[in-house]
């Protein structure tokens, strides 16, 4: 990660066409990326962008139940939010991964909600903008998304899965249960368990 | 301030990713804004959805970017422009249309909270030192965040920054605080939502 920072996103293209030909595993760093947009309004570096997280937004959205026209439309105007907020990204905040996703679930409530006059994706942007309390016990978003990551790892199966379906639009826990074909109150307690799980592996870092 | 009554996983995580009808997410928005701690465990969850993200099957998409050239940068959304907050306010209702205080009773005064289309009535209730609520159950969920003074009823002593996370399985004989009184937001979901002692004191004002 520390060589990754220190590449510039033309260093990455170079790199990148060097390796034409080649099996090549680009170093994708999206907070370089989201930099350089922030920079110098950097198009090649938007582009990179997009073809890693539009599709990304797209499936997430799509396996939540959106049709692929919506998830289409909220990822374009999930990527059009990043390119134009790129300089409000704070790396030491979230993830650019964390970032964006909720850019997509504020786009996602605004269109979903476009009939119905919904204001939640301000009050989202709101306490995003609360500062977090007791900086120096506060891990860094990338540390953050690191254990994240590694508490989920470690979840069963089944509690990945319901984490997953629980987190994903339109799917209360009775939808859960009923797509699972398990009883309400499995699901509960598999969500409760893995929640608390989650929890207790921050925690413990913290 | 720091909360001693605090939403459930469960809720937090259905905030978090935006299943909750809007009035009840309001009142929880308003309890996380009071407690360091849950903005901490809300940053958690966003953090899974943002590890949910990176697990995602990628879905090709059917065109390329939008040409960015003429989008902007760097500004907020209007949307998000603040209307001044009313002091002592909560941040997060700065985007609704507050209804003047009413007095609906001796020393127990409400004000509508306008969030159109959501299933949950939102509203805020003020109760002077010593009020003592009759005993009140409700069908729906009935979620509160304590946003001055305090009330205690029989799972505790609800003050400023608690969220109190009920359902139609608590039967509640809330006792206001005898020197501070107690304003609270609520949000009520349910079809008999108005019975017991918010009944009585509602009914005449609030056409459903």
């Amino acid at each position: 990660m520390v060589a990754a920072h220190a590449l510039t996103v033309d260093d990455m293209r170079e790199v990148r066409a060097a390796a034409q030909g080649g099996r090549f595993f680009a170093l994708f760093d999206p907070n370089a990326l989201i930099a350089a947009i922030a920079r110098s309004g950097d198009r090649a570096a938007f582009a990179e962008l997009f073809d890693h997280f539009a599709p990304r937004v797209k499936g997430l959205l799509m396996r939540g139940g959106a049709s692929a026209e919506l998830a289409e439309e909220i990822a374009q105007e999930t990527l059009l939010a990043v390119w134009r907020k790129a300089a409000l990204f704070d790396p030491t905040r979230a993830s650019a991964s964390t970032w964006i996703a909720t850019i997509a679930r504020n786009l996602r409530i605004d269109i979903a909600r476009r009939e119905t006059r919904s204001r939640l994706s301000q009050v989202y942007e709101i306490l995003d903008e609360e500062p977090p309390e007791q900086p120096d016990a506060t891990l860094s978003g990338a540390e953050r998304d690191a254990r994240v990551r590694a508490a989920m790892t470690q979840l069963s199966a089944d509690q990945y899965r319901v984490v997953e379906l629980a987190f994903l639009e339109g799917f209360s826990h009775q939808d859960v249960a009923s797509r699972l074909a398990i009883p309400l109150g499995t699901v509960k307690s598999r969500l409760r368990l893995a929640l608390s799980h989650l929890r207790g592996r921050l925690e413990d870092l913290r | 301030m720091s909360a001693v009554h605090r939403p459930s996983d469960e809720t937090l995580a259905a905030f978090v990713a935006g299943q909750l009808d809007e009035g009840l997410a309001l009142v929880v928005a308003c309890h996380v804004e009071a407690d360091p701690a849950s903005r901490q465990r809300l940053r958690d969850l966003q953090a899974v959805q943002g590890a949910l993200l990176d697990a995602a099957d990628p879905v090709a998409m059917a065109s390329g970017p939008r040409d960015v050239r003429a989008a902007g940068q760097g500004s907020r959304s209007p949307a998000s422009a603040p209307s001044a907050p009313e002091a002592g306010m909560p941040q997060v209702l700065r985007p609704y249309g507050l209804g003047p205080w009413r007095s609906i009773g001796i020393k127990v005064a409400m004000r509508r909270v306008v969030v159109p289309d959501a299933e949950a009535r939102v509203f805020m209730l003020r109760a002077g030192p010593g009020i003592a609520l009759p005993h009140h159950k409700h069908s729906g969920l009935e979620w509160a965040t304590i946003l001055s003074g305090a009330y205690e009823h029989e799972y505790g002593r609800y003050a400023a920054g608690d969220f109190d996370e009920a359902d139609s399985s608590h039967v509640h004989t809330p006792r206001v605080d005898p020197v501070e009184g107690c304003t609270c937001i609520v949000a009520m979901t349910g079809n008999v939502l108005f019975q017991g002692w918010l009944g009585r004191l509602l009914q005449p004002l609030v056409r459903l």
